[in-house]
C-alpha cells in the first residue's frame, strides 16, 4: 500500500549550511565548538577525520503519533536484544574477565571497561546507546524479592 | 470496554547461573537514559511491578548531572533489606518506544547483578502503557495505547 509524506524537508540545504560553517571556522577547535553548539555531535577519528552525526527532520508527520511507539520499538528491538542476549549468553566469561568493573557492550562485544562509571562513560562518548552494566566481583544471588 | 490488545511482546532473558544447571528467566527491559549532556546510554532494568519508582544504582549520579548521589529529595523506601534512605531526581527515559520524563531514585544499597543496574518501576512510566505478564511463556506484553 502506498502512503504519502506530507512535508519532505530539503536535506541538501543542511549539507550546504554545514559546508559553509566548516570553511568559516578559524581553527579545528573552533569548528568543533561550532558543531557542539548546534548539536551536531562531532567526532575526530584516530586518522584525523571529522565525523558529524546529523539528525534532521526529513519528513514531518511521517506516521501517525500513535504508531510511532510501535515502529520505534520494532526498529530498536533487534539491536537491544542483541546487547542483552549477548551479555546473558556470555556472562560466565564476562564475569571472569571484568569482575568488579563497569562494562560497555556494543554490537556483540565489550568495547570498554573501567572500575568507575564516569571514567567509562568519558571513553565511550562516541557510541550511540551502548549497554552499560556493572559486573560484580562477589557471588550473585539470582533469586530475590524486591519491593518498594 | 477498554481495548486490551498488545502491540509489543518483550521476552524474558535466560541464563544458567551454574553450567548445565536450571535456567533462570528474568523480565529485563533495555531502557535508554538520555543524559544531561544529551547523549544516550542503554541500561538493563528489571521489570518490577513492586517498585513504586524507577530505581538506579547510586553510581549513576554523574550522568544525571549531579555532584553526589545523595543531594536530591530524601525518600524512605522499604526494600528487602529493610527501610532505606534513597534520593529522588527527575530523568528522561526512552521505554518501549516512548520518551518519558519521570522520577528516578538512586539507591546505594541495590544488590549487584550483572544483568541489570536498576528496577523499572511504576511511577509515571507505567501510566503510559498497559502490560500483560505471562510467566509460563516468559513473555511480557505491552501496549502503548492503554
Amino acid at each position: 500500500m502506498k502512503y504519502s509524506i506530507r512535508s519532505l524537508q530539503d536535506i541538501g540545504e543542511v549539507k550546504a549550511n554545514l559546508k559553509a560553517m566548516l570553511t568559516s571556522a578559524k581553527s579545528p577547535e573552533q569548528t568543533l565548538e561550532m558543531l557542539d553548539k548546534i548539536g551536531l555531535e562531532p567526532f575526530v577519528t584516530e586518522e584525523g577525520d571529522l565525523l558529524v552525526r546529523i539528525w534532521t527532520i526529513a519528513a514531518e508527520d511521517f506516521i501517525p503519533r500513535e504508531e510511532a511507539a510501535i515502529i520505534r520499538t520494532k526498529r530498536a528491538a533487534s539491536e537491544q536484544s542483541d546487547h542483552l542476549d549477548w551479555l546473558s549468553k556470555n556472562l560466565a566469561v564476562i564475569r571472569g574477565q571484568y569482575a568488579g568493573e563497569w562494562i560497555a557492550v556494543y554490537e556483540g562485544a565489550v568495547i570498554d571497561h573501567a572500575p568507575a562509571l564516569p571514567e567509562l562513560l568519558d571513553r565511550i562518548s562516541q557510541f550511540d546507546r551502548p549497554l552499560i552494566t556493572f559486573i560484580p566481583a562477589e557471588p550473585v544471588t539470582w533469586t530475590f524479592t524486591y519491593a518498594q | 470496554m477498554p481495548n486490551k490488545n498488545f502491540e509489543q511482546v518483550v521476552r524474558f532473558y535466560e541464563l544458567q547461573p551454574v553450567p548445565a544447571g536450571p535456567s533462570i528467566w528474568l523480565p529485563l527491559v533495555d531502557v535508554t537514559l538520555i543524559t544531561t549532556a544529551g547523549s544516550r546510554i542503554n541500561l538493563p532494568l528489571l521489570f518490577d511491578t513492586g517498585a513504586s519508582v524507577t530505581t538506579l544504582r547510586a553510581e549513576f549520579y554523574s550522568i544525571l548531572g549531579l555532584q553526589s548521589w545523595d543531594q536530591g529529595q530524601k525518600v524512605q523506601t522499604s526494600t528487602a533489606g529493610g527501610v532505606k534512605d534513597v534520593y529522588q531526581y527527575v530523568a528522561t527515559l526512552e521505554v518501549f518506544g516512548k520518551t518519558i520524563t519521570c522520577p528516578i531514585q538512586l539507591n546505594d544499597q541495590l544488590p549487584s547483578n550483572p544483568l541489570f543496574v536498576g528496577l523499572l518501576g511504576r511511577d509515571t512510566v507505567f501510566n503510559e502503557f498497559g502490560f500483560g505478564f505471562w510467566e509460563r511463556t516468559h513473555e511480557l506484553y505491552v501496549t502503548g495505547n492503554p
